[in-house]
């Protein structure tokens, strides 16, 4: 990621895709991600204990899709960009072990308050059986080129 | 659970409303700092310098590091095992941390009993930026509804609730809505 590189507000339009990042999920990250987030909830560790929870295996925690929709959005939004509010983030169905999720998203909606540029972006995460995440919406600013 | 295991959610139910933090705040186990983020960004192969390069957190408008916006959460969770304490007594495969397991679903006795739970909904507005150094709270434990449902996994309850999550300094640094299911796994075929 070249973070030289910055989005304004003026070259975004309604429609623009959000570029798509993949998160392959292996036990392995799945436990690193339990010690980044602190989330020890044995759900998002452990197999066996996660079927007795009546889930099909272990699956990633909150904390670790939020933190993928972060990076989606830091990427689209560049380090000039704030993240003002996320609404909607919905886990609809588990995201397991051994599946990848992908994050997408695109522009929906651009704004002025005042002399800020605000920017609604829809996003959401897909695996292998659908979509997982969302959509939700996530606001954000950008800079602009007249300010 | 009976035939109107829905029943046993009425107190809960008429309690929404509440506030159930009783005026205390939860507060995270550590300050915020360079290492705890650098740990937090490992699994999302995440490389944003705002969260590791002081000096262009600093030229882009920051007072130094600042932290990522989803580890907020993670920084209002207390320790596990606290000085003086013993947490992990069993060997027991799959036993849990006796006392103080950090996560933990309703924690009220309002609910009925449940083994399960997880997140499933989450709307967080962000007011302010968190640097190195802040130490976190969550202030605020306010049910805004429970429906008690029976999903793939088991019956149980939706329970939505609000918080706010603060600074050492009282500042208000987020508003959290987080939903989560609390339930009790269908029996095993």
């Amino acid at each position: 990621m070249d973070w030289t590189k910055q989005r304004y507000w003026e070259d975004v339009a309604v429609g623009d895709e959000v570029p798509p990042v993949g998160f392959p999920l292996s036990i392995y990250r799945m436990v690193v991600a339990a010690g980044g987030n602190r989330d020890f909830n044995s759900i998002h560790h452990n197999s066996e204990y996660a079927r007795q929870t009546g889930a099909p295996d272990m699956y990633a925690n909150n904390t670790f899709l939020q933190g993928m929709w972060e990076r989606t959005v830091r990427e689209f939004i560049g380090l000039e960009g704030v993240i003002k509010r996320v609404k909607g983030f919905r886990m609809k169905i588990f995201n397991t072990v051994g599946d990848t999720v992908t994050t997408r998203g695109k522009v929906n909606r651009l704004w002025l308050e005042d002399t800020k540029g605000l920017v609604e972006l829809e996003l959401w995460c897909e695996n292998s059986k659908g979509v997982s995440v969302g959509p939700g919406t996530v606001i954000v600013t950008l800079p602009r080129r007249e300010a | 659970m009976s035939a109107d295991w829905k029943e046993a959610w009425r107190p809960l139910i008429q309690a929404v409303g509440q506030d159930f933090s009783e005026g205390e705040r939860q507060w995270g186990a550590d300050c915020v700092e360079k290492g705890g983020i650098r740990r937090f960004l490992e699994p999302l192969e995440f490389d944003c310098p705002l969260h590791y390069d002081d000096a262009i957190a600093r030229s882009h408008g920051y007072a130094g590091i600042i932290a990522p916006f989803s580890g907020y959460l993670s920084l209002t969770i207390p320790e596990i095992w606290r000085i003086g304490t013993t947490v992990f007594t069993s060997a027991e495969r799959h036993a849990q941390p006796e006392i103080n397991n950090p996560i933990t679903g309703i924690g009220t006795k309002l609910a009925p009993p449940t083994s399960g739970y997880f997140a499933t909904d989450l709307d967080i507005e962000y007011l302010k930026p968190v640097m190195v150094g802040d130490r976190l709270c969550r202030a605020g434990r306010k049910l805004l509804s429970c429906e008690p449902k029976e999903t793939k996994v088991g019956r149980g309850a939706f329970t939505c609730w609000e918080t706010e999550i603060r600074n050492q300094r009282e500042e208000i640094v987020a508003l959290l809505r987080l939903t989560v299911f609390s339930y009790n796994p269908h029996p095993k075929q």
